[in-house]
Order: C-alpha cells, then structure tokens, then sequence
C-alpha cells in the first residue's frame, strides 16, 4: 500500500469539508476522485500533497506517517509527490525548460543529470521546441504538456492532478487523456486524479471514488461505479 | 456623441488646468527680457550649487529608494505570507506616517532630537548639539523620508503579494523549503510591484518639500520655492524647476518602456482561495521584536512627542483661536478638491479602462506625469499662467488652490476609478444601451451607482492628500487663504513648541476624521447586512 487515510478530518472556518474519510491506495494504482463542486475532493488532494494538515486522522505515504491529529510530520518537499494543478501554475518568469529545473536544482541534482532527464521528459512529451518559450506564448495544450512534464521530471511515486483538463476542448481533452495513462504505465506511478466529470474519470481510472459533502459515497471500479451512478439516476 | 463630448471636455480641462501651467513656465524659461534665449539655463547649469543641489536631491531620492526598499519589502512579506502575531495592528501603524504631511513628522523629531529637545533634555546639551547635526542635513533627511514614505513599499509589497496565485507558491513547494519558494518564485514574482514602489518613492523624495526645508537640507525643490518666494525672482525659479520636470519626465519614460507590460496580474484581488502562510517557527520572536523595535522607533516615537509636547488645555486652545479659519479652510479646500478629483477621475479612469477614446493612453500619461511632478513647480507654473488682470478671479481666490489639486492629484481619482471599472463588466453599460438607454442616463443611472463605492474610496483617497499638500499651497495660496499645513508652516519658526504640537495633533486628527468615519459606515453596513 502507498497511501493510506485513515479517519480524516477537516474544516474552515467551523464548517466541516471532510467528514471522516478513509482510503487504501495501491501502488500503481489510478484513482479518480469523482464528486460534484464544493464536495472536498480537492481538500483531499491538497492534504496528501500537504498544503493543508488534517484536523483529525492519520496520512501514511510510502509507509511514513506525514500528517497525524493536526501535526504536520514531513513537509511537502519531503514526500515524493507530484502535483499538475487545476491552473497547472507554471511560473511565467522562467522558461519551460527553468520551469522543469527549479525542482532539479533544489534537490541538488547535478547540472548533467539534470539536463538528460530534462531532455528525456521533453521528448516524451513531445515538447522539445519549447525548451527556451514561457509559459504565456504556450497554448493551452503545450502548457498542459509543461505542467505535467514538470511534475514528471521529479520522478515522483504518486502523481496527484487537481482537473487539469477541465479549461481544455473536448478534443484535445481526448488526446491528452490518452498520454496521460501511457505516460503513467510508463513511470509506473500511482495515479490520484481528481475531476467532477464522469467520461473523464471512466476512461483514466481503475478505481473510483464517488464523493459528496465531503464523505465517501462509494469505492469501485469502473463497472461498479458506472452501475451505481445508473442505479441511483433511475430510482 | 454625448459620451465622447464629456470625455473631450475632461481631456481638454485636465490639459488647460494641469499641462498649460507647465508648458507655460518652460516656455517662459526660455526667454529672457521678451527674446529667446538660452541664458537661463547657461547661468543655472555653470553654478556649482545648482549642481550640488542636483547631486544632494538625487543622492536623497537615491538612499530613501533603497533604504524604504530594504526595510518595505522584508515588512510586506512579514505581513502578508507569514504567522507573524499582530501582523494587522503592526502593518496599521506603519501606515499612519503615510497619512499625516511628511514636515510634521520633521516637527515631532525635532522636538525629540533637536538642541532643546527632549534626548537632550534627558541625557545633557552637549548630546543635543550632536543630535541635533545628525538631524538637521542629510541623515535627519533621509531618516524622515524613510519613515513618512516606508508605507508606499509595505503597501504595494503587500498589495502585489495577494495578487500572486498561491499554486504557483505550492507548485514550488513540492521541491523546496519556504525560504526558497520566497527566494526564487514570490519576490520574482511581484518584482513589477517592487520597481512601481521605488519609483513612487523615489518621485517622491525627489519633489519634497516640507521635510528638507524643515531640516534645512538645500535640494531642488527648496531651491525652487526659496527663489520664488523669497526672492521673486520667477526665471531662476522656473529655470531651476526645469530639472526636476525631466528627470521625472526621464523616469516615466522608463517606467512606461520597462515596467507597464511586465506586470502580471495573477489572480483577481480578493481571490476565496486562502493564502500560502510561510511559518515562522522558532525565529517568531526575533522577528516579533524586530517589527516592534521599527514601529516604535518611526511611529510611536514621534507620535508620542506631539502628544507629550502638546499636553495642556492652553495649547490647544490658542492653536484653535489662532488656526480656526485655516482648519475649516483646509476642510472646504480638500472636500472641494476632492470632489472635483472624483470628477475628473471618474471619465478618465472610465476613459483609461473601457480605451472610450484613441488617446486614452496619453491622457492618463498626463495625469501620472503631473502626480510625479513637484509640487512646487506645478505651482510656479499656475502662477506663471494665471497672475495676469484678466484671471485674478482665479488667482486671488481658493480656485487656484483647487486647480494645484487638480493639476497635482487627478492620477489618483483616475487610477482607484479605472480598477473600480475594471471589476464592473462591459455588458452591464451595453444592456443599458440595448435598452435605448443615452449616456447620461446609463452614467447616471448604471455607471455611478455601480461605481459609488470606488467612487467613495477615490474621494477619501483625494481629500486626504489634498488636506495634507503643502508643495502646491504654500506656492500659490491668496492671502487669508492659508490651509493649516501653512499655517503650521509659517507659525514653526516663531512659536512656542506645544502650540506648534497641537496644531499638528489637531492636523492629524482632521486627517484620522474621514477614515473614522469610513470605518464605522462599514461596521455599519455589516451590522445591518448580518441583521438582515
């Protein structure tokens, strides 16, 4: 097991947004986080990540306890965790190619090894001749393909996305959904994708979880979630 | 037709109230006995003082930039991106120097520092005499320039941080610690707010003119002032005014080329996501005590004089006999500015933000141009232009005033309007016209009630610096029109200490007033908006 959360609980503001969540993740697995807006799945997302600390509860990565009861026990650089946001925030003073490095270089990579792996994710996404172009002259698909060849770079055990598709089209949304799970197999990361659109989180997942109001209201595979989601539309 | 008429009347009033003066005292500059000459600017460019005077100006703009920097910006990130306790209260009483007129801040250290003053009362006069020379010349100066003009760089640090997207902050933090994150993402981030802060105080500093007079540092807007007014010689005046003007202009220039398409506006101002809060941990202390030290030191230090200086009934009561009618005047004045500012504000911030016009462009570079201007020169030129028979109606009365502070301030209407119809959507007007709605009816009807709460801000904003100018006043006020920054500037050389004290407390109070009042409308307006 690479994740577990056990019990967690949080709220803002006395307004309680998680509500004792429990969940077992695999390694190599790829979850998808499906709910409606305001549910808590980005809340969730961004505790793994540990931007935010659970009020109650325990949060295990990689069999070491990163958050416990309200305490943060490992900051978020220690946890070997990617991350491609919801505005993939790429930072628009550095490069595409600075963009990849800032990670690199602050874990002391050294200059070649961080110019090979650099060269080697941009080729995998495809993106070799955007090296030296900054963010605002990307569009809105080769800034998606920065975002998660950034995440990539670090050579993370678990990748988390928060929506990253959702200001795409369609069509492009289709392709980049397809690189995203060949670029998965290929890392052999464990996969959290977070999204409120069901086609999106179908055709990723291989485990989903269904949340609402901040509680998990179903685990399954695709199968048993796409019955469940017909089910309960034809009460 | 109406739209365009209102925005070309704006335009044209901002030109003939504002720029005409200037152009009219360099052109003037230019002349001499009726024939075009050069000699002005030989006579003033071979004087080694001028020079002197030029280098002592710069040299203070120079250090107040750096230093307001140094010490603004560690202020602002403590106050926006940390757990810093009382980091409200702290970043509140940094900001009151900002409001009350720079020269009584001079006043208060003064009295603190000065040969009689109370170190030297405390300590023995030979200690006076050597705070006293640290106070009066350059260090005194710079001390007070940093203090009045810190809340520019703490506000604007602040201001730019809020806007940073915290998931371009947490992006990095996946790799890094905070301090790095600070280092390499934050600061880059907001370096256009950094430039704009050290260009304001640097402009600033560079048209001062209450504090280097007060302590007797010789720079180019004293020299300006002190020609004019003590000699009444208007060409050296003029002529010594022209290197301010483009030296300013030169700055704008580059501001315009440098800074204007470098800003990055990342997410809207009062974004629901919360802000990333770099802890402090074990240095909380050390920096808790640190803040405390400053704010003590530029806030509560002279704050305090005034008021331990001012302390009797008999003071007061002699500075309000004496100063009734410059403090109504200065309330009439600044309320009058103020509304006329929120005018002219109103159609070029509307003209700036919705591009209503080809040279909307260049009409707010206009407005910046002459807010950047010193004081002092803006009012040589409205002297220059309006002291003939035929305009006297103007010249002797309070509309000269009103027109420094149009000439000086419209920037500010124009830039608080221009984000408050940033915010306000286009099809908002458009619905209007679609309904067959003309423009008077859609300004009146959709446009101000939209923008009153901008417009409300814009006229607290204009009234406060209108209250507190001396620069243009002290040049162009009619007789029995003093304002009470005059009036304590005149009274400074030859009255006793604690009536000059609680004119100044009483200054600040007046300045306080309309914020105190801001304020209980919006506990107000809460309460009411909780009951309901």
């Amino acid at each position: 097991m690479i994740i577990k959360i056990d019990n967690v609980y949080k709220s803002y503001n006395k307004n309680l947004v998680i509500k004792g969540i429990s969940i077992d993740i695999e390694k190599g697995e790829r979850i998808v986080i499906l709910g409606p807006s305001g549910c808590g799945k980005t809340t969730l997302l961004r505790m793994i990540a540990g931007f935010i600390h659970p009020d109650k509860g325990k949060l295990i990565i990689d069999g070491r306890i990163v958050a416990d009861n309200g305490k943060c026990i490992i900051e978020p650089e220690n946890r070997h965790v990617g991350m491609v946001f919801q505005d993939l925030a790429l930072w628009p003073h550095m490069s595409s190619y600075k963009n990849l490095e800032f990670g690199l270089k602050a874990k002391n990579i050294p200059k070649m090894e961080r110019r090979k792996r650099i060269d080697e994710i941009f080729e995998k996404v495809q993106m070799d001749r955007f090296k030296n172009v900054h963010p605002g002259e990307l569009s809105g698909g080769q800034q998606q393909r920065i975002a998660l060849a950034r995440a990539l770079v670090m050579r993370p055990t678990i990748l988390l996305m928060d929506e990253p598709l959702s200001s795409l089209d369609t069509d492009l949304s289709l392709i980049l959904r397809k690189e995203i799970l060949k670029l998965q197999e290929e890392f052999a990361i464990t996969l959290i994708y977070v999204t409120h659109d069901r086609e999106e989180a179908f055709s990723l997942a291989t485990r989903i979880v269904v949340m609402d109001s901040g509680m998990i209201q179903k685990t399954g595979t695709v199968k048993e979630i796409s019955e469940y989601i017909y089910n309960a539309s034809h009460k | 037709m109406a739209k365009r008429l209102t925005l070309y009347i704006t335009i044209f009033l901002l030109i003939g109230i504002g720029l005409a003066p200037v152009i009219s005292i360099f052109i003037k500059s230019l002349f001499v006995d009726g024939e075009f000459s050069l000699q002005n600017y030989g006579t003033l460019f071979q004087s080694d003082r001028e020079w002197r005077l030029l280098f002592n100006s710069l040299t203070l703009a120079g250090a107040t930039t750096l230093i307001t920097l140094l010490l603004g910006v560690p202020l602002g990130m403590l106050f926006t991106k940390t757990d810093l306790p009382l980091k409200r209260l702290f970043a509140i009483l940094f900001v009151i120097p900002l409001i009350i007129p720079s020269y009584i801040l001079a006043i208060a250290w003064f009295y603190c520092l000065g040969r009689s003053g109370i170190v030297a009362i405390i300590f023995n006069v030979d200690f006076g005499i050597i705070t006293s020379n640290l106070l009066f010349g350059f260090a005194g100066t710079l001390f007070v320039m940093v203090s009045a003009l810190l809340p520019i760089v703490i506000i604007l640090t602040m201001t730019y941080l809020r806007m940073v997207n915290p998931n371009l902050e947490e992006a990095a933090r996946l790799h890094c610690s905070w301090t790095m994150v600070l280092r390499k993402i934050t600061i880059p981030l907001i370096y256009p707010g950094i430039a704009l802060a050290a260009l304001i105080v640097f402009i600033l500093t560079l048209g001062e003119f209450g504090v280097p007079s007060s302590l007797r540092f010789d720079v180019y807007s004293v020299e300006s002032f002190t020609r004019f007014s003590a000699f009444y010689d208007f060409n050296t005046a003029t002529t010594a005014a022209m290197p301010l003007g483009i030296i300013t202009f030169i700055v704008l220039i580059v501001e315009r080329l440098f800074l204007r398409k470098k800003t990055f506006i990342f997410r809207a101002a009062g974004s629901e996501k919360t802000m990333v809060m770099a802890p402090l941990g074990r240095t909380k202390p050390f920096f808790m005590a640190a803040v405390s030290i400053l704010v003590f030191i530029l806030v509560i230090v002279p704050l305090g004089v005034l008021l331990y200086k001012s302390v009797s009934f008999s003071a007061y009561a002699e500075a309000f006999i004496r100063s009734i009618g410059s403090i109504m005047r200065s309330l009439v004045y600044a309320s009058v500015g103020a509304t006329c500012l929120v005018v002219f504000g109103f159609f070029l911030g509307y003209l700036l933000e919705r591009r209503a016009l080809k040279f909307s462009f260049a009409a707010d570079s206009i407005a910046i141009f002459l807010f950047a201007l010193p004081g002092t020169v803006i009012g040589i030129g409205l002297i220059s232009l309006w002291n003939t028979p035929g305009t006297n109606f103007i010249y002797a009365s309070m509309g000269i005033i009103i027109f420094g502070y149009i000439a000086q301030y419209t920037a500010l209407g124009e830039r608080v309007l221009a984000a408050t119809f940033s915010h306000l959507p286009h099809s908002m007007e458009e619905a209007g016209q679609i309904a067959g709605a003309d423009w008077f009816r859609r300004l009146f009807k959709i446009l101000i009630p939209l923008a009153k709460r901008g417009m409300a801000a814009a006229w607290l904003i204009c009234f406060i610096f209108c209250l507190r100018d001396i620069g243009i006043t002290m040049m162009v006020y009619p007789p029995a029109h003093d304002t009470l920054p005059v009036r304590i500037f005149t009274l400074m050389a030859n009255s006793p200490d604690d009536l000059i004290s609680a004119l100044c407390v009483i200054m600040i109070i007046i300045t306080l007033l309309p914020l105190f009042g801001l304020w209980l409308a919006n506990k107000c307006a809460k309460k009411a908006s909780t009951l309901g």
